[in-house]
C-alpha cells in the first residue's frame, strides 16, 4: 500500500482499561502499524512520551489520575503531535467541537475497528502529508508534494483549487465527500454554496486525471450528494 | 416622578369630591348648633323679664309674678334685685344659696354683671335704676370674661381662616403623599413578586404595611421552588442515571463490537463462526444505537441537551446525513437518492446542525434496521409556503410530551416575528421514504398515537417502538417543526419533517 510510511509512525495508546488497550493495539497491529506503545495512566503516558517520542497519540478522556484533555496539553507542550481522542461520553463531543483543545479528531465508544482505523489513517495522512508519496489512480498518479498529475511522461500542473479539492477527496479516499464539504474546502465556510463552480472544477480535474472524463473511473459522482475518489490498489 | 404626579392628581380629585361633602356637613352642624345657641342666649332676656315681672304687693314689698317664677324654674336660676345707690338686695327669689351676699359695692357689681357670683354664672337686666341679677346653675354657661377683642385681629379673621385652611390643606396633602408613597412602596414589591412567582425565584422584603403579605408571598415562593427543585432533581437523576448507564456500557460494548468485527473478518475461522460473529457485531451495533438514542432522548425530554441554533444550509445538512449514512453502508445495500428543486440551491434556517443531522440519520437508520435485505431510500427537499402546512390533510400535532420540549430557539422566534411583515413564511418539507417492507396500517396507527414508553407512565405492555422516531419528534419540536409518518407510495415507510424556514435565498 502506498502509505506504508504512515504505518511506521510511533503510536502511543492511552486507556485505563487494559483489555480495551489490548484490543485496540491488536487492531492496529493487524492493520500493519508496527510501533505501538500503551499506557494506562497520565503518568505512564508522560514517561513514555519522554523516553520514546511518539508521533501520534490515541487518548481516552477518562484516566485514573487525570483526564485526557490535561494530558493532551502536556503532550503538546513537549511536541506538537496529532492526537485522537476516544470517549465514552456523548457530552465530551461538545468539548471537541471546533477542536479548540488541539485534538485532531475523536471517536465515540463503542466503535468498529474499521471506523477507528479510518480515522487514524485520516489524521496521520493529514498531519504527515509532506511525506505524501504519489497517489496512484486508475489512469494516472498524483504528486501532492508538487501538485502535479503524472500521465506517462506528461506532467499536468494542478491549480490551487483543484489541489485543495483533490486533497480533501484523497484524505477521505473511498468515501463520499459532500458537495458542501468540497465547497467549504475550496472556498471556505460560506453557506451560499458554489455548486456550479464546483462542477466546473470537477470537470477540469477529470480532464487531467481520467482516461475518459465523461466515464470517470477515479473521481466518481454520487448524484446530488457529492464525489468520491477511488485509488488504484 | 410620574408616580408622584399621579398621586397629586389623585389627591386633588379626592379633595374635589370630598370638599362639597365636608361643606354640606359643616353647614348642617353649624345650623344645628346656632339654633340651640339662640335659645341659650336668652339668659340675658330672662333677667330683663324678671325685672318686668317684679311688682310691689299691697304691703309694698316686691313679689315675683307666676310668669316670673316659671322663667326662674325654666332656667333653674336664682335671682336678686340690687337697689340703686345702696347696693342692698331688696328682693331675692326662693332658694337663694346662702353664700350669695346681700350687699354689693359698685365695684362688685361691675364684676358680677359680666361674670360670676360665687361661681354662679350671672346674667343681668335693668329694672328702672335697680339691677336684676340672675344666678344660673354653675354648669349652665361657658362665659367669656372679656368682651374686648383686638379690632385688627377680628378684621383679619377671614384672611386668617383662609390661611389656616391653606396650611391645613398642605399638611393633609403632605400626610397623604407620605402615606400613599409608603403604601405604594410596600405594595409594589409584593405585586411584582406575585407576578414573577410562576416564572422565577422571588424574594419580597418583609417590611412596611404589607409585611405579612410579603411573608406569605415568600412562603409560596419557597414552596413552589422546592417543588420545582424536587421535580428537576428527579428528572436530573433519571437523565443522569441513563447517561451513567450508557457511559458504563460503552467500553464493554467497544470490546464486544471490536472482537466480533475482528472474528468476522478472520479468514482463518470457519464460515459459520464468522457468520455468528457478524450477528454479534450487528446486534452490538444495535445496542450502541440504542444507548446513544436513549441518552439523547432522555436529555431532550428533560431539557438537558442544549440546542445550539446557528445559521445553516438545510440542504448541506441533508447531504451530510445521506453521505454519513452511505459511507457506513459498505456493501451498498441502501442507495440514497437525493432530490431537491434545482432552484433551491440552498435553504437557510436557524437550527442546531448536529441535532438536525441526527434526526435525519435516525430516520435513515430506521430504514436500515427494518430492511436488513436492503432498500432504496430517497430524500426530497421541497420548500413550500406556509399555508401548505396548515392544509396538510394527515398532519397530526406533536404529542404533548414532545411539545413539552422547550421551544428553544428564542432568537429565531424573534427573528420570525420581526419578519412578520413578509407575507409568506416558508416551510421546508424533508421527505424521507424507502421502498422496503413498510408497516401495516395498524402499526402505523400505533406509531402515530402511542407515546414512547420513556414518556408514558403506562405499565409498558403497549407496543414498544424504537427511540429513533421519538428523537426525530423531539428534535423537530425543538425547531418548531412537525413530523408526519405514513406509507410511502412504493409501500415502504415515509417520514416527513416540516421545518419553518427563516429565509430562503436562491442563488445561482
Amino acid at each position: 500500500m502506498e502509505c506504508d510510511y504512515l504505518k511506521q509512525k510511533k503510536i502511543l495508546l492511552v486507556d485505563d482499561e487494559e483489555q480495551l488497550r489490548d484490543m485496540v493495539a491488536s487492531i492496529l497491529a493487524q492493520e500493519g502499524y508496527v510501533r505501538i506503545r500503551t499506557a494506562g495512566t497520565v503518568k505512564e503516558a508522560l514517561e513514555a512520551a519522554r523516553e520514546w517520542e511518539p508521533e501520534f497519540a490515541i487518548l481516552d478522556v477518562m484516566l485514573p489520575d487525570g483526564d485526557g484533555f490535561g494530558l493532551l496539553e502536556k503532550l503538546k507542550e513537549r511536541k506538537d503531535i496529532p492526537v485522537l481522542f476516544l470517549t465514552a461520553r456523548g457530552e465530551d463531543e461538545d468539548k471537541f467541537r471546533g477542536f479548540g483543545l488541539g485534538a485532531d479528531d475523536y471517536v465515540v465508544k463503542p466503535f468498529l475497528p474499521k471506523e477507528l482505523l479510518f480515522r487514524i489513517a485520516a489524521v496521520l495522512r493529514r498531519s504527515y502529508k509532506e511525506e505524501t508519496p504519489r497517489v496512484r489512480l486508475a489512469a494516472c498518479e498524483i504528486d501532492f508534494a508538487r501538485a502535479e498529475v503524472l500521465r506517462g511522461e506528461e506532467r499536468l500542473p494542478l491549480t490551487a483549487k483543484e489541489f485543495e479539492l483533490l486533497s480533501v477527496l484523497y484524505r477521505n479516499e473511498g468515501r463520499i465527500v459532500t458537495i458542501d464539504g468540497l465547497c467549504e474546502a475550496a472556498w471556505g465556510d460560506n453557506p451560499y454554496g458554489y455548486e456550479n463552480s464546483l462542477m466546473a472544477h470537477i470537470r477540469r480535474i477529470r480532464e487531467k486525471i481520467e482516461e475518459n472524463p465523461s466515464k470517470p473511473a477515479s473521481l466518481l459522482t454520487v448524484k446530488g450528494l457529492g464525489y468520491k475518489l477511488v485509488l488504484r490498489r | 416622578m410620574k408616580k408622584t404626579l399621579r398621586l397629586i392628581k389623585r389627591f386633588i380629585l379626592l379633595v374635589i369630591v370630598i370638599m362639597p361633602m365636608l361643606f354640606a356637613l359643616n353647614l348642617a352642624l353649624f345650623v344645628a348648633f346656632t339654633y340651640r345657641e339662640r335659645s341659650s342666649n336668652s339668659g340675658w332676656e330672662a333677667a330683663k323679664e324678671i325685672g318686668r315681672e317684679l311688682a310691689p304687693d299691697e304691703g309694698g314689698s316686691l313679689q315675683l309674678s307666676e310668669a316670673g317664677e316659671r322663667i326662674l324654674a325654666e332656667f333653674q336660676a336664682w335671682g336678686i334685685l340690687v337697689e340703686d345707690g345702696t347696693g342692698d338686695v331688696i328682693w331675692h327669689s326662693e332658694g337663694l344659696p346662702d353664700e350669695i351676699p346681700l350687699h354689693y359695692s359698685a365695684a362688685e357689681i361691675s364684676w358680677y354683671t359680666r361674670g360670676y357670683i360665687r361661681d354662679y354664672p350671672t346674667t343681668v337686666g335693668a329694672r328702672g335704676d335697680d339691677l336684676v341679677i340672675l344666678g344660673h346653675p354653675k354648669t349652665a354657661y361657658w362665659k367669656l370674661m372679656w368682651n374686648t377683642f383686638d379690632y385688627q385681629s377680628i378684621a383679619e379673621m377671614p384672611k386668617m381662616l383662609l390661611s389656616f385652611l391653606a396650611m391645613n390643606s398642605v399638611l393633609i396633602f403632605l400626610i397623604y403623599m407620605v402615606l400613599a408613597t409608603r403604601i405604594l412602596r410596600s405594595v409594589k414589591p409584593v405585586v411584582e413578586g406575585l407576578e414573577m412567582l410562576p416564572m422565577e425565584e422571588v424574594h419580597v422584603w418583609e417590611k412596611g404595611f404589607l409585611a405579612e403579605v410579603a411573608a406569605a408571598v415568600n412562603r409560596v415562593n419557597e414552596k413552589l421552588r422546592a417543588q420545582e427543585r424536587a421535580i428537576r432533581k428527579k428528572e436530573n437523576a433519571r437523565a443522569g442515571w441513563i447517561s451513567g448507564v450508557s457511559h458504563d456500557i460503552r467500553t464493554p460494548l467497544t470490546m464486544v463490537m471490536g472482537y466480533a468485527a475482528e472474528m468476522e473478518e478472520d479468514e482463518a475461522l470457519p464460515g459459520e463462526i464468522r457468520k455468528k460473529a457478524e450477528i454479534i457485531r450487528l446486534q452490538s451495533m444495535k445496542m450502541k444505537n440504542l444507548v446513544g438514542d436513549l441518552n439523547l432522548a432522555s436529555k431532550l425530554e428533560y431539557q438537558m441537551q442544549p440546542v445550539k441554533p446557528e445559521r445553516l444550509n438545510l440542504k448541506a445538512v441533508l447531504r451530510q446525513a445521506a453521505v454519513d449514512f452511505m459511507n457506513l453502508d459498505l456493501e451498498g445495500k441502501y442507495p440514497i437518492e437525493f432530490r431537491c428543486d434545482e432552484k433551491e440551491s440552498i435553504c437557510i434556517l436557524q437550527g442546531d446542525k448536529e441535532l438536525l443531522l441526527r434526526a435525519v440519520v435516525n430516520v435513515l437508520g430506521n430504514s436500515r434496521q427494518h430492511n436488513p435485505e436492503g432498500c432504496h431510500i430517497s430524500i426530497t427537499l421541497r420548500i413550500e409556503n406556509q399555508d401548505a402546512m396548515q392544509s396538510e390533510p394527515h398532519f397530526t400535532p406533536e404529542t404533548p410530551s414532545a411539545q413539552r420540549t422547550p421551544s428553544v430557539l428564542p432568537a429565531a422566534r424573534q427573528a420570525e416575528s420581526a419578519r412578520s411583515t413578509v407575507p409568506v413564511r416558508q416551510i421546508a418539507h424533508i421527505l424521507i421514504e424507502d421502498d422496503g417492507v413498510g408497516v401495516t396500517d395498524e402499526k402505523l396507527e400505533t406509531i402515530r398515537n402511542t407515546p414512547h414508553y420513556m414518556m408514558g407512565s403506562g405499565s409498558g405492555v403497549q407496543l414498544r417502538h424504537g427511540l429513533g422516531l421519538l428523537i426525530v419528534r423531539q428534535i423537530t419540536a425543538a425547531h418548531s417543526g412537525q413530523v408526519r409518518i405514513d406509507h410511502s407510495p412504493t409501500g415502504g415507510f415515509l417520514v416527513e419533517i416540516l421545518l419553518p424556514v427563516n429565509e430562503a435565498v436562491n442563488l445561482q
